[in-house]
């Protein structure tokens, strides 16, 4: 078979929650592109282990978080300084389904946008685990196995970018 | 403050999460994504069967070398501003540009702005003339790929502006477009 095609069989249904992971990951469309583009190159030149592989989900996934680390190495806090308003994930909140009382909306909306701020004051690690967790219904161990990070660890985590959004939240109105 | 408050607030954090959106990817994306990587894909891999050993690993890139003179100690070293270095990319073609910044101690907090010229993009910005982030500098080298798209034959120059604390420097890349 073509490689090409080979790959594409391979890869393609998982590229909703590929690209989910690199939007929760990243918090930014282009970044979340880049990245996605990125592990496409990468598991392309490792299509031979690719065919071998019996989760190729999961294979990519990881491959996608260890990706993204490597990168935040480099330029530790680029995600906060590089994002203009325009790319955060307040992207989205105008395709939110909404109901019909504008005033309701609008106050969702508001308070979806302090909690873009308030991911955004979180570390990396705290981050990606309240969004995988709490927001993309990830489990412990899954997270485990994508980030290679204990349990114990991430559930240390958790706990703390609960802690630390309800501080920062509490102090801006958002809830009471 | 008392439990029950601490539980009601934590129920409307995760109300707030679950809601936390995300927009779908544009359409088309997965399409070209997928035409890229077999093509980037292929071209590593050609790469990686010419070129063997670390040094041919290097040469792979273009690598341009921008000493940071203020945060070296070293008086004799060139001054960046007085050699502009050039690379030439093709007309809509991504190219990765990695500017080498050398530093005497580690930095926390340095401010990094790049500057493009008319027609000449930065891979996953488009439309931006300027982007500023701040990152960390490690004591030696630091490595900055800039994955360069021209859109425009005309060409220009590019400033990396570093700043840090009340100190900074500007880099010149000529970049030209065949």
């Amino acid at each position: 078979m073509d490689n090409n095609l080979a790959f594409e069989r391979l890869v393609r249904p998982h590229f909703d929650r590929l690209y989910r992971l690199a939007w929760r990951l990243t918090g930014a469309k282009a970044e979340a592109e880049d990245l996605f583009q990125e592990l496409l190159i990468k598991a392309f030149g490792k299509l031979d282990d690719l065919v071998e592989i019996d989760e190729p989900g999961s294979w990519l996934c990881r491959v996608m978080y260890n990706l993204f680390i490597d990168e935040r190495r480099r330029f530790a806090r680029r995600r906060m300084h590089m994002v203009e308003e325009g790319q955060l994930a307040g992207d989205g909140l105008a395709g939110l389904p909404g109901n019909d009382n504008p005033l309701h909306d609008n106050e969702r909306l508001e308070k979806l946008r302090h909690l873009d701020a308030a991911l955004a004051q979180l570390s990396d690690e705290h981050r990606v685990v309240v969004l995988l967790h709490d927001t993309e219904g990830y489990k412990l161990t899954e997270i485990q196995a994508l980030t290679g990070v204990p349990v114990g660890t991430v559930k240390s985590r958790l706990h703390r970018a609960r802690a630390r959004l309800r501080e920062i939240l509490l102090a801006d109105g958002t809830i009471s | 403050m008392h439990n029950e408050d601490i539980d009601k607030q934590d129920q409307e954090i995760q109300a707030l999460l679950k809601d936390y959106p995300m927009p779908a990817a544009d359409a088309g994306f997965y399409d070209q994504a997928l035409v890229r990587a077999t093509h980037e894909g292929s071209r590593r891999q050609r790469n990686k069967w010419l070129l063997t050993g670390f040094g041919a690993a290097i040469a792979a890139t273009i690598a341009v070398w921008m000493i940071g003179g203020m945060l070296l100690t070293s008086p004799q070293l060139p001054d960046a501003g007085s050699v502009i270095p050039g690379v030439t990319v093709a007309l809509e073609e991504p190219r990765t540009v990695n500017l080498v910044f050398a530093s005497a101690t580690a930095l926390d907090s340095a401010t990094l702005t790049v500057t493009l010229p008319d027609g000449i993009e930065l891979n996953g910005f488009p439309g931006q003339r300027e982007i500023t982030w701040e990152t960390s500098l490690n004591e030696g080298r630091n490595l900055l790929p800039l994955t360069l798209i021209a859109l425009t034959p005309t060409g220009g120059e590019l400033l990396a502006r570093l700043e840090h604390k009340d100190r900074d420097r500007t880099f010149r890349l000529r970049v030209d477009v065949t």
